[in-house]
């Protein structure tokens, strides 16, 4: 019936220009108010007119376009200027003077499977648009989070190139990996690393439950969505170019002791241990400076960035293309921590009939990372250079490496490491989706999209021959000084991901006052994982070049091989019901059932509701405070879900591999046998979340503030906690422990328009108090983040503290007489004047486990960013600060644990006698006291403030630039982390959670944070870009 | 195109509707089985037991554990060694006997036990339903018996009455409370006995088999839990049905016995087996030992130093000829200017450290390191566990406590043949009686088996720890067992108690 009414439009159309001959041309030029400088590329349609093809305005910002009627009316739209509605009348002539869109609240915001107006959300929903992020560089998607949004915390997993990040949403709501959910382009991914920040149209973020709840079984910990740059119709092809190139540098180095003051510490602690010191160290000042070990690891790096975009469409089709070139060596060992990306895009649209419009999305991305090993206390070059003694030069006479005579195991010559590793990541991800839209009727439609996540990846690592000897045939350097068997490892792996997903939509307003929007969806997806590994040693070749697993002298003998597998699927039905009552009164719900093989038969299916208010107050007709354009209270709750654990959890597997070998000639003969036990009643955890929060605008626009106030309850937490020893077996997965947090986030935007100046302020801070409520029946307190210097662990999660506290003795100032020890509880046999004193908590004369307490919270009590962008006569100067405060960090940069490592030089103010310092204990090589102990000694203050980014650019005027047919010239210099404030004494403050994140089965990593055990540090970046648009 | 559009709905309906969910869902493990679908056969049969033996391999589950931390660093015999007192803190505390009871050593010994005796118990329980040869059958059975025995022994010696775990336990039994010493030993007998009449001899294995558990094995292991309970004459028959099984006979050379080629030898009653050429790495430690590189000296030598001899020990090879030593000596430990293997000269200097002696028992030259790998977790020397000697020296004992002097004599008087060689200058017979005779049977152990994990077990069992250790803090009623890991106590919400004095 529709296309029937469609014909007779059509018709009854036609016979009006024809009949009446009453199309006229319109011509006419669209202007800036803001500098009345041309609009080049603005689009002009006649509203309600199917046949019209619409035009866009020249680069003199002209346009001409027919109407069919007097009675037309047409549209002049262009990105962030208020659209305009005119009516043609008599007129011939329409020049349209366009006004900067000054609301926040009238930005379509992307929410879950759809868009909406912001000021018409509910939920707690933030924005970070293109052009927020595309005037600075950001080396990786995460970066764009970081600070410039309330209620989301983000922390560098560590400096070097290609790292992660994490990110937290609304504080760490569990101990099982609190990652949030990322959707590109309406696609689940996992790691942002594959995406050139370029493309980014805008980045979204789902907070509270009710707006994550549509994604159900993953939302819990919040969700991204990010949506990639598109064409626009009607458009003629822009192309633009934006590239930047620039170095990094560390911006600080740990002050620790030279070679003459390590021999006279050394000299000291021996000494103090009964022991006779080296006799090198007899005549300490027959060393100078000796060796700085961080000046030989860390280096200037470059970095550089090259990314060109098209960008068009035509009245049916819209595309949009690029390609990016990015590479950033890292400051500890150049080349061999480097990140390298090459991604392509193509996102297109088209519309195939009038009923139906296809598109798809494509990204392909390249990149490959060299990686040393970082943030361990065992093996990293950093945490070797932060405890080589300095008395061993980097190299010998004859110009060969030198290894140090007195550390035998962990602590090596730092820049041999590097030049020994070679570990390479190679990946290539193919992440694309094709859909179709159905348009029924006006108000019903069809979205069908199936979208393919691949992603072929190899690590290269060789092992090569080498050492350190002295004497080449005694080989007299300690075993980790030399590699006498060279070996090569070759891993390959293979994820697999794709996704089915269809939604219907309605929508329909009912007389002006009631507006309904129902969407009804579902998902499948499956994920599909495999790795195959082999490895080979004794090659005869030691060139890298030629490390081949099939390059050896008897391949039979040496080579090993490996394979996994595995494959989990979800299976999903959603629905969300949208009511708006007189554009005053916003009703939500929504609900979705998630089934995940993740989990066993008893508890497969999930089920997460929502529901979610608002009211615009400022459009009620009571309101009548002129001052006050908008005004707006949200409230919501809603439940989630989290199923973030490894496959096959419900069931017990039996594991190969359990090996024992027999007979003379030692065959291996396989074992298999479960060591897990099963947990068949594994299940979701479950996020509850309640928000409420108002919206305020000020002055038509110019002053927006937003704040939101939470209770998010985790229950359900699904964790291995530990069980007795003597099931024999590893602990199950289970669902036990639970975790509150609440908190409270402000985000205020001031923006000023005047003629030759704009400029906004704008700032957010988020409060977030977290605690855990709950650990199961009987539970124990979970630890984790073990210190190998003192031969524990640092962090404990236990019922009523924050995740993942620090734990451990309280120091008392230092004993300065042997008095003193004697009146003190009883802490070590051989404990003296000089030694830390530990308090006696439990107060029974003995310093043991009991005397331990939550000495630290790796989680700020607030996080904030500022933002301060200025526009002056075309030059613009950005500001961009970012802090955390009142977190703790456990510095743990020093291996106390070998008596010979290097120190701080806080250790010339040890305690020599009685009154000579009361923080600083003394030295001894055989440290009784065990002064190195957890205690509140190495906690400190990680509260920083960073200039993230500061940047001046000056766009070229557009009258010049209209000359060689440009669009848009900008130039620009920028630095990041140019300057931070902080009392940590470590390399850098701003630490996230360590190592290998996208292990599942590890628990432990995300309750290890805020730990430096010698964190790569974040560089300071100074680069120069040049943006092109034509 | 109403009609395609209608289509679309259906199609739409169709998937929307569809209940494939289930099936979809249904994701089994792609590499590996599920218990479910396990144990169908005698191959499945035979991978069950040889995990269960795996786990006699573990070292470092997740901290070390040695046989020789307890048996030779607790004693008299050797000190810790390693870079210093920090290195491995915990065995400071430990031989010092200012015992802590959160250690994470401890706690390793416990754990790796009850994962073998789990191990065990898995064997026991889906075995017997497999359609397969009942011979086979029984003795895989049997193997598992021992294999949590063995685990039972260790724990019991250790901490005195564990958790009996005799089946694989279900999660509402995991609080499992003690069971007294008396019933640890009742259940090791009674499960060795059933062992017993299933094993084969030692030389009805086949030599791809040889390092399964043989019936000599239990006997051994039975012969030691009788020791420990001074039940001296089933000790007495029990050691002398090994004696008489013919299958065993002390090796011609002490000092071949712990070369590779001396490794399940003819006087080797139990070895846990290790090889080098494995592939393991610090984190999964395949088919090798640790031992290797934790007993070499450090420097020049690539070892950590530990497990380093006394003067004491050494004194003991000169007690009973002040000139001569005891020729086992150099079997047992390096001393200054000795030849390490392939790896040198044993200079202080080129240790690094000031010690006098290295243990030699586990010291393996460099041409016998893995060709491929990291050497380190690929050590392959054996654990001797049992060897015929110490059958021979429990059999002298247990006859001197049930009155055949002359027969503990014939037994003693073996061990002091083979290792007095040909010299006939040392070592003569013995023929003292009473006492002294008890004590020559004490001092031969401790020629024959130091630094071979028995030196502080011989001597709690024997009552003489306080004479011995007791300058070094060791006190009776206390020190004579392990503190129940303090994490245990509290995992199982205080069903474990604590032993006496911790």
């Amino acid at each position: 019936m529709k296309n029937k009414s469609y014909i007779l439009l059509l018709f009854f159309l036609s016979t009006q220009i024809i009949l009446f001959g009453q199309s006229k041309e319109i011509k006419g030029k669209v202007i800036s108010a803001e500098d009345q400088s041309d609009i080049i590329g603005a689009t002009i349609e006649v509203k309600d007119d199917p046949n019209s093809l619409g035009t866009i305005t020249e680069y003199d910002g002209t346009y001409s376009i027919t109407v069919p009627s007097k009675e037309s009316i047409l549209v002049f739209s262009y990105l962030g200027m208020k659209t305009q509605e005119v009516k043609v009348g008599d007129q011939n002539e329409i020049v349209i003077v366009m006004d900067l869109e000054t609301s926040l609240m009238e930005e379509i915001v992307i929410v879950g499977y759809g868009t909406e107006k912001r000021s018409k959300i509910s939920g707690a929903v933030s924005v970070i648009n293109a052009d927020e992020i595309s005037e600075t560089p950001i080396l990786r998607t995460e970066q764009a989070l970081q600070g410039r949004t309330s209620g989301v915390q983000v922390t560098q997993n560590s400096g070097s190139p290609g790292s992660a990040l994490t990110v937290r949403i609304r504080g760490n709501g569990t101990i099982n990996g609190g990652d949030p959910l990322y959707i590109v382009d309406g696609i689940q991914v996992s790691g942002l690393d594959f995406l050139s920040p370029s493309d980014i149209a805008s980045i979204n973020i789902l907070k509270d439950a009710a707006s994550s709840a549509i994604y159900g079984s993953r939302g819990a910990n919040g969700v991204v969505l990010i949506t990639t740059k598109t064409g626009k119709k009607n458009q003629e092809g822009k192309i633009s170019y934006d590239g930047y190139f620039g170095v990094q540098s560390p911006w600080k180095k740990m002050h620790l002791l030279n070679a003459r003051e390590y021999a006279i510490i050394q000299n000291e602690a021996y000494i103090a241990a009964g022991k006779a010191p080296p006799k090198e160290f007899l005549n300490p000042n027959a060393f100078g400076e000796g060796t700085r070990w961080q000046d030989e690891i860390f280096e200037t790096a470059p970095i550089m960035n090259h990314q060109i975009s098209l960008r068009g469409g035509s009245k049916k089709s819209t595309y949009a293309i690029s390609g990016n070139y990015f590479k950033q060596d890292g400051i500890v060992g150049g080349a061999k921590s480097n990140f390298e990306r090459v991604t392509a895009r193509l996102n297109t649209t088209h519309d195939l009939k009038e009923w139906l419009t296809l598109g798809n999305t494509l990204g392909v991305t390249h990149f490959t990372r060299n990686a040393l090993p970082e943030n361990s206390e065992f093996n990293t070059p950093l945490l070797r250079a932060l405890n080589m003694d300095p008395v061993t030069p980097v190299r010998k006479f004859d110009g060969t490496y030198a290894y140090s005579p007195y550390s035998d195991t962990d602590i090596t010559n730092p820049v041999n490491q590097i030049e020994q590793t070679f570990d390479t990541w190679k990946s290539n991800r193919l992440l694309g989706s094709i859909y179709t839209d159905i348009k029924f009727t006006d108000e019903i439609s069809l979205k069908t999209v199936y979208s393919l996540d691949v992603t072929f990846a190899t690590q290269d690592i060789f092992l090569p021959r080498f050492d350190l000897s002295y004497d080449p045939v005694l080989s007299d350097a300690p075993a980790q000084e030399k590699r006498l068997e060279n070996s090569v490892i070759y891993n390959n792996y293979n994820w697999s991901n794709w996704q089915l997903e269809n939604l219907l939509s309605y929508k329909k307003n009912f007389n002006d006052k009631h507006n309904v929007s129902i969407i009804l969806g579902n998902t499948v997806l499956e994920n599909n994982y495999h790795f195959t590994g082999a490895a080979n040693s004794n090659l005869p070749s030691n060139d890298p070049d030629d490390a081949f697993i099939s390059n050896t002298i008897d391949p039979i003998e040496t080579q090993t091989a490996s394979e996994e597998a595995t494959s989990s699927s979800l299976l999903s039905y959603f629905g969300r019901v949208n009511y708006e009552l007189d554009g005053k009164y916003l009703f939500s719900g929504t609900l979705r059932a998630d089934g995940s093989s993740k989990f066993g038969a008893n508890n497969r299916f999930g089920y997460f509701p929502s529901l979610s208010a608002g009211w615009i107050i400022s459009n009620e007709s009571f309101f009548e405070v002129d001052l006050i354009s908008l005004l707006k209270f949200r409230a919501s709750w809603g439940k989630n879900g989290n199923d973030n654990i490894g496959n096959y959890r419900f069931s017990t597997v039996v594991r190969p591999g359990q090996n024992y070998t027999y007979g003379p000639d030692e065959t291996i003969t396989s074992g298999s046998v479960a060591t897990v036990a099963a947990n068949p009643d594994l299940k979701w955890e479950t996020i509850t979340q309640t928000n409420i929060g108002f919206d305020v605008e000020l002055w038509s626009g110019k002053l927006n503030f937003t704040t939101d106030y939470y209770v998010k309850n985790t229950d359900d937490v699904l964790y291995a906690a530990p069980i007795p020893f003597t099931s024999g077996t590893d602990a199950p997965i289970q669902n036990i422990a639970s975790v509150r947090n609440s908190g409270l986030e402000f985000s205020v935007l001031y923006r000023e328009k005047e003629k030759r100046v704009n400029y906004s302020i704008g700032g957010n801070i988020s409060f977030v108090s977290s605690k855990v409520t709950g650990l199961g029946e009987g539970g124990e307190p979970v630890f984790a983040g073990s210190i190998q210097s003192a031969n524990s662990f640092v962090t404990r999660t236990d019922i009523g503290d924050p995740v993942a506290s620090f734990y451990g003795y309280v120091t008392d100032g230092i004993f300065q007489t042997q008095a003193e020890v004697e009146a003190h509880a009883f802490q070590n046999e051989n404990t003296a004047a000089g030694d830390i004193r530990f308090k006696d908590l439990n107060g029974d004369g003995v310093i043991n486990e009991e005397d331990r307490e939550v000495i630290g919270n790796p989680t700020p009590d607030f996080t904030y960013g500022i933002n301060f962008n200025l526009d002056y006569k075309g030059f613009d100067l950005g500001l961009f600060f970012q802090g955390v405060h009142g977190n703790d960090l456990y510095n743990g940069t020093v291996r106390y644990d070998f008596n010979y490592v290097n120190r701080p030089i806080s250790v010339l103010d040890r305690w020599t006698g009685a009154g000579t310092s009361n923080d600083e204990p003394r030295v001894n090589i055989s440290d009784p006291n065990q002064n190195a102990r957890i205690s509140d000694r190495f906690v400190e203050n990680g509260s920083y403030l960073r200039l993230k980014n500061f940047q001046i650019g000056y766009n070229i005027p557009k009258k010049l630039l209209s000359k060689f047919r440009l669009d848009k010239c900008r130039i620009y210099i920028s630095s990041q982390n140019l300057l931070t404030f902080t009392n940590y004494s470590g390399l850098d403050p701003e630490i996230g959670s360590i190592g290998n994140l996208d292990d599942p089965d590890s628990n432990t990593n995300y309750l290890e944070v805020g730990i430096d055990r010698g964190f790569y540090p974040q560089s300071r970046t100074v680069l120069g870009g040049l943006q092109i648009t034509f | 195109m109403n009609q395609i559009k209608y289509i679309f709905i259906l199609f739409f309906v169709i998937i929307f509707s569809q209940s494939c969910g289930d099936k979809f869902l249904d994701k089994s493990p792609i590499v590996g089985e599920t218990e479910e679908n396990f144990y169908r056969n005698e191959e499945d049969a035979l991978s069950a037991v040889n995990a269960a033996y795996a786990a006699l391999q573990f070292e470092r589950n997740p901290a070390g554990h040695f046989r020789w931390f307890w048996g030779d660093i607790m004693s008299d015999e050797s000190i810790k060694g390693g870079s210093g007192d920090n290195d491995v803190f915990e065995l400071t505390l430990l031989e010092t006997f200012q015992t802590p009871t959160n250690g994470e050593l401890l706690e390793s010994e416990w754990k790796a036990s009850y994962e073998g005796i789990y191990r065990a118990n898995v064997v026991l329980e889906n075995v017997p339903p497999i359609e397969m040869n009942e011979n086979l059958k029984n003795r895989i059975l049997a193997e598992a018996r021992f294999i949590r025995c063995y685990f039972f022994y260790n724990l019991t010696t250790m901490f005195g009455g564990v958790p009996l775990a005799d089946r694989v336990l279900e999660p509402n039994e995991y609080n499992l409370e003690r069971s007294t010493e008396e019933e640890m030993w009742q259940f090791i007998e009674g499960d060795l006995l059933e062992a017993i009449s299933h094993l084969p001899l030692k030389s009805e294995y086949i030599s791809g088999d040889i390092g399964r558990i043989t019936k000599g094995a239990a006997e051994a292991l039975l012969l030691k839990s009788y020791i420990w309970q001074k039940k001296w004459t089933q000790a007495k028959t029990t050691a002398e049905s090994i004696v008489n099984s013919g299958e065993y006979a002390l090796e011609a050379s002490y000092a071949g016995i712990f070369t590779n080629d001396g490794e399940n030898g003819s006087g080797s009653v139990f070895e846990i087996q290790y090889m080098t050429e494995s592939g393991g790495t610090w984190d999964a430690i395949n088919e090798g030992t640790l031992t290797n590189v934790f007993q070499r000296a450090r420097g020049a030598f690539d070892g950590f130093g530990f497990n380093v001899p006394t003067q004491e020990l050494v004194d003991v090879f000169f007690k009973e000829n002040s000139q001569m030593e005891d020729p086992r000596l150099k079997s047992t430990v390096f001393r200054v200017g000795d030849v390490m293997g392939d790896r040198g000269i044993f200079t202080k200097e080129a240790t690094g450290f000031d010690y006098d002696y290295y243990p030699k028992k586990y010291f393996n030259s460099k041409n016998e390191e893995a060709t491929f790998g990291d050497p380190a977790p690929n050590g392959g020397s054996n654990d001797r566990v049992i060897r015929y000697a110490d059958i021979l020296l429990l059999h002298a004992e247990a006859c001197y406590h049930t009155g055949n002097e002359s027969l503990a004599k014939m037994s003693l008087n073996m061990v002091r043949e083979r290792a007095r060689g040909t010299n006939t200058n040392i070592l003569p017979d013995i023929t003292a009686n009473g006492s002294s005779l008890l004590e020559a049977i004490y001092t031969e152990r401790q020629l024959e088996l130091a630094l071979e994990g028995h030196r502080f077990f011989d001597l709690v069992r024997t009552d003489r720890a306080l004479d011995v250790l007791g300058s070094m803090g060791y006190t009776d009623g206390k020190h004579n067992l392990f503190p129940i890991p303090v994490s245990q106590i509290q995992a199982t919400n205080q069903a474990i108690t604590q032993n006496p004095g911790y």
